[in-house]
């Protein structure tokens, strides 16, 4: 059998097995893919990640005000399964919106808080955080912030800190009403009805009925990422 | 106990590198000056204590003349104390050179062994000592200096045989007086066995309070309390500098160099530090002194170097430095047992450092573990350190979490509320206003009224604005405002 003959007997193979055959780059990023995520609690939210949390990148969690929200449900469901694998957690907390009676206080033994006056200063914070080995997830509560106190920030800052959370393989999520940086690997938009029947319903099942969507980024975006991109290069 | 024998010499000049040589310690402040020490080579010579230096050196022309040394006495009592801490914690001084060890935590059948292991690393570090066991402080006292005499490095008075061993001594090993011996060496008694042997009554009314006590040595009664000596004060380096340091650079030369010192002579006593106490003095007369806490024991150089050279690095120099100590806090290596199924911190160290930094980036009092706070004022929760360790979580009990998590807004929004019914109806405020779809509530609060002039009282209700989503409407001291929104 030539050479040929046999790459024409390989292709007819595969076509008969079809997804099923495998090469060797594709388990091994089928392997680096499960070894890179930080499972999240949420089923929902897993699937849209590809399994998880990307280690070692930030992820925005988009609440918008209005009817419909579930940032903080995202966010307890996170504390939970970090206290069940017995790792800890770390919250930038910009102005003030933490509540611990929303939390169960057994997730809380895992958390450490660390109340930001600005996004500026939570960015700092994490900045110093990520060199840290101890802490599996960092958390940016920006809910409260609005466009005008982080559009001054600098790209270089959020390089910086991707630098730090790539070498420690560590995974960081935004929560904001609005997307924010283009330096976020995933951007999804959670959304849940609010409503006042839904406050006495088991946290589970609101857990269950969270509804994910990823966000596709503006154009204006798009440019102002590739800028930093370049001002970082 | 513990003896090195001509201790000032051997401070100054090593007995094991100078076998050979004879060496004499003389003492220069009299008006003619004496022999105050010698070695065995020196002895053979015909030098003797109390000879004066000029007659000495006519007996033996080669003999190598030291004068005693204060710093170098220091240094070897360090040496002793430190070797000695690896055998039991509990060492008294007794005198220079001479440590009492209390071995009561030590098995019997092992002591011998220790002894020698002791003497061993005491050899290689240029110390020569003798090491007697016995009961009490005495017996271990008399036992080191019949070691001496017998010329043997360990020597252990048995209980079980103590009289027969002290039979086989002199007068002179259980340091009896001038006077006594000859009283005792006119009734016939030459050993201290002999002298033991006597009934105490017989020996209080002949020989009084001295031959009691004497008594009582030998007898194994006479027990004390040992005085032991301070570790915190032991792991100490300092260096007064001949020029005035106005650079960290040339400082944290001196601290590397500190700390190697300190971290070889720790780890011989199979300890580690759990703190460091760093002490500058600045040519403007001022001190700085602080004592900086490790999380855990260590003696990592690395770790150790971070923790001095970044305090050093956030001090504020006024003036050049004069003089730096170090001194180590010891204790035991193994200072905690984690827990068996749970997991904690990877790495103390840096945990600490992170939150020495974000303390200083956003204040102590905005980090650290929150916690519910016993009461029912909504909001309230205070900050614990992080705990090192977290257990398995338990299967959770009591009623299931409902809800949503309620986002807080930053200071008090205030709301004009309109009511119908005693129930709102519309709701405006700067963030968000609009027609109440739905509301629940009101729920009343209060506490503190036992504290003059902090009780408080509100009325809650969770409002469900048209279009915008479920919002905490608060009513207290007469004003209504909106504390956050469910999300």
């Amino acid at each position: 059998m030539t050479g040929e003959e046999k790459i024409a007997a390989l292709a007819a193979i595969r076509d008969q097995l079809g997804s099923r055959i495998r090469t060797g780059s594709d388990l091994l990023v089928v392997q680096e893919t499960r070894e890179r995520r930080a499972a999240t609690g949420l089923s929902g939210l897993n699937e849209h990640l590809g399994g998880g949390l990307p280690k070692g990148h930030l992820t925005e969690i988009i609440s918008e005000r209005g009817p419909c929200g579930g940032g903080g449900l995202v966010m307890a469901a996170m504390l939970s399964r970090v206290r069940q694998e017995q790792q800890y957690v770390m919250l930038f907390d910009v102005g003030g919106s933490f509540t611990a009676e929303s939390f169960p206080p057994e997730d809380l033994e895992a958390l450490l808080w660390v109340g930001c006056a600005s996004p500026f200063e939570s960015l700092e914070a994490l900045d110093i955080a990520s060199r840290d080995e101890n802490f599996s997830l960092f958390l940016l509560d920006w809910r409260n912030c609005l466009r005008r106190d982080w559009s001054g920030l600098k790209s270089s800052l959020w390089y910086r800190i991707l630098g730090q959370l790539r070498e420690r393989e560590v995974a960081a999520v935004l929560f904001a009403s609005e997307a924010v940086t283009s330096v976020a690997k995933q951007k999804l938009q959670v959304r849940i009805p609010v409503t006042c029947g839904r406050l006495d319903e088991e946290r589970s099942r609101l857990w269950e009925e969270l509804a994910f969507s990823a966000m596709q980024m503006e154009n204006g975006q798009r440019r102002e990422g590739h800028k930093e991109r370049r001002q970082a290069g | 106990m513990v003896s090195c024998p001509d201790f000032r010499l051997q401070a100054v000049v090593r007995r094991v590198h100078t076998e050979s040589q004879a060496v004499t310690l003389v003492d220069d402040t009299q008006r003619q000056s004496v022999v105050l020490s010698r070695n065995e080579a020196a002895m053979r010579m015909g030098v003797e204590i109390g000879m004066k230096t000029v007659q000495a050196l006519a007996r033996c022309p080669a003999l190598q003349i030291e004068r005693p040394s204060a710093p170098a006495e220091i240094a070897a009592s360090r040496l002793l104390l430190e070797t000695s801490l690896s055998w039991v914690p509990g060492i008294e001084e007794t005198e220079a050179g001479m440590l009492t060890l209390d071995l009561s935590t030590e098995p019997e059948e092992a002591r011998v062994d220790s002894a020698k292991r002791i003497r061993g690393r005491l050899y290689d570090a240029g110390l020569e000592v003798v090491i007697g066991l016995g009961e009490t402080p005495s017996l271990a006292r008399i036992a080191a200096s019949a070691a001496r005499q017998k010329g043997e490095s360990i020597w252990q008075l048995v209980p079980e045989r103590r009289l027969d061993l002290l039979d086989g001594l002199t007068l002179e090993v259980a340091e009896v007086g001038a006077e006594l011996k000859e009283r005792l060496s006119l009734w016939g008694i030459q050993t201290p066995g002999g002298f033991a042997r006597l009934p105490r009554e017989a020996v209080a009314a002949r020989l009084g309070e001295e031959g009691v006590e004497l008594w009582l040595k030998l007898t194994g009664q006479m027990r004390r309390p040992l005085r032991f000596a301070k570790l915190e004060e032991l792991f100490e380096e300092h260096e007064d500098f001949d020029y005035e340091v106005c650079d960290r650079e040339p400082l944290l030369f001196v601290v590397n160099r500190f700390l190697d010192q300190l971290i070889v002579r720790v780890a011989r006593t199979g300890r580690a530090a759990t703190a460091v106490h760093v002490l500058l003095t600045f040519a403007n007369g001022v001190c700085h002194a602080r004592r900086l806490a490790l999380p855990e024991p260590a003696l990592d150089h690395e770790i150790l170097f971070h923790l001095v050279s970044g305090h050093l690095d956030s001090l504020e120099w006024k003036a050049p430095v004069e003089s730096l100590r170090l001194r180590f806090e010891p204790s035991d290596t193994v200072a905690s047992q984690r827990l068996l199924f749970g997991a904690g911190l990877r790495n103390r160290f840096q945990f600490e450092d992170t939150m020495k930094r974000l303390r200083r980036l956003v204040g102590s009092e905005r980090v650290g573990s929150p916690r519910m706070r016993n009461t029912h004022r909504p909001g309230a929760f205070e900050l614990v350190p992080l705990p090192s360790e977290i257990e398995t979580a338990s299967e959770r009990g009591g009623p299931p979490v409902t809800g949503f998590t309620l986002c807080r807004w930053q200071g008090r929004v205030r709301a004009e509320v309109r009511w119908k019914s005693g129930q709102p109806e519309r709701v405006a405020s700067r963030p968000v206003s609009g027609i109440v779809i739905r509301a629940a509530g009101p729920w009343h609060c209060g506490g503190d009224w036992w504290h003059e002039g902090k009780q408080w009282r509100r009325r809650e209700w969770d409002v469900e604005l048209s279009g915008q989503g479920v919002f905490r409407l608060v009513e207290s001291e007469a004003e209504c405002f909106l504390e956050g929104r469910y999300d």
